[in-house]
């Protein structure tokens, strides 16, 4: 079973509240078409497949502040390692997404290794609250739990997507960091500029 | 083997102190360390560890570690790198995308393979050696070199550089911390 991403996208935006998205690559290009919000975080062009490193880090630097990465499986297969690092440092505010489509959806869809098993690495890496939810009324009932109850998670989303993607915008990196950090109040709104 | 211009064969030559350098980074008031440590950097690293101020992460790769420092500054605290120059060179795309492209103030102490070697005029030279300074400038990252106690100081130099610039700055350690 699958889920259309973007109805996934629509649940998880109308039960985010102040938590932090991190979003990265293809698999997320829809989010900003369910979602704007000053914690949204466009990972885009960072660094191949390190958005959940990335997430990592943040979760464990605001631990008072859910942190949400939501990144491709491709990205994921880029940075693989990450899932030992997350099993081994996770913080109980950090929620990982994987938007799982089994190929390289930015340059034509190519397909990776076809048995990969990404419940099965996750929790040989060491995360111990992995799971998978095959549809989207198993996300609807699931997400406010996941939302509330402390983790790390680690969350297989099986998905397809039949709609068509907003083009890629690489908007300006520092001005993104300035943005999340002014957001979370690391820095006051005058500082940065 | 030849000789070492600091007096020894590469073996016989040790780096700074881990125990003073670790004053400087207090002092500077680091608050977390992403690092894979090398050889050389290890008593380093065993001090961070022991440091009750300083959390210490150790991530599977350097990329991995660079982006996890971003995330760590991002949210406030005051991370920087402890790597050897290999892994600086697997994590090319790591340190474009999540310090020099978005502006990361992240201070790299980088271990610096095959230079004591090199140094010493040891055949033959390990392919490490030549690149690495020279990677570091073909990225804009200014670096300064800390071969022993007497160059302590420029932990601090780049340190207050990236603060100042908003963009990664790096320490080349030559040789081996001592404890």
């Amino acid at each position: 079973m699958t889920m259309e991403r973007l109805d996934l996208f629509r649940a998880l935006a109308a039960v985010r509240r102040d938590e932090i998205v991190i979003t990265t690559m293809t698999a997320t290009l829809q989010w900003p078409l369910v979602s704007r919000h000053e914690l949204d975080f466009d990972f885009l062009a960072f660094g191949m497949g390190h958005a959940s490193d990335f997430g990592l880090g943040l979760a464990l630097a605001r631990p008072e502040r859910k942190v949400i990465v939501l990144k491709g499986d491709g990205g994921l297969l880029m940075s693989l390692g990450s899932l030992v690092t997350i099993g081994r440092y996770g913080p109980p505010n950090l929620l990982v997404l994987l938007l799982e489509n089994r190929g390289y959806e930015m340059t034509g869809g190519q397909e990776f290794a076809p048995d990969v098993d990404f419940v099965t690495l996750a929790r040989g890496a060491g995360i111990e609250k992995v799971e998978r939810i095959e549809d989207l009324a198993g996300v609807e009932a699931e997400l406010p739990r996941l939302l509330a109850e402390p983790g790390p998670h680690f969350v297989v989303l099986p998905v397809t997507n039949s709609e068509p993607l907003p083009p890629v915008a690489h908007t300006d990196h520092a001005g993104r960091v300035t943005t999340l950090r002014r957001a979370l109040g690391v820095v006051p709104d005058a500082e940065e500029a | 083997m030849g000789r070492d211009p600091r007096g020894g064969t590469p073996a016989e030559v040790s780096g700074a102190s881990a125990a003073r350098a670790l004053a400087v980074i207090k002092e500077l008031g680091f608050t977390d360390v992403v690092s894979i440590p090398d050889g050389e950097s290890r008593h380093l690293y065993q001090a961070l560890v022991d440091e009750p101020t300083i959390e210490v992460y150790l991530p599977t790769r350097e990329g991995e570690g660079i982006a996890l420092a971003a995330g760590l500054w991002v949210g406030g605290r005051q991370p920087f790198l402890l790597i050897q120059n290999t892994g600086l060179m697997e994590a090319g795309d790591a340190l474009r995308g999540c310090g020099i492209g978005p502006g990361i103030p992240l201070l790299l102490l980088v271990g610096w393979r095959g230079y004591p070697g090199a140094a010493a005029g040891a055949l033959p030279i390990d392919s490490a050696y030549p690149y690495t300074e020279p990677l570091l400038d073909a990225w804009g990252v200014p670096h300064r070199r800390l071969m022993g106690d007497e160059d302590l100081d420029v932990i601090e130099q780049m340190a207050t550089l990236a603060a100042e610039t908003s963009m990664p700055a790096a320490v080349v350690y030559g040789y081996g911390f001592t404890p």
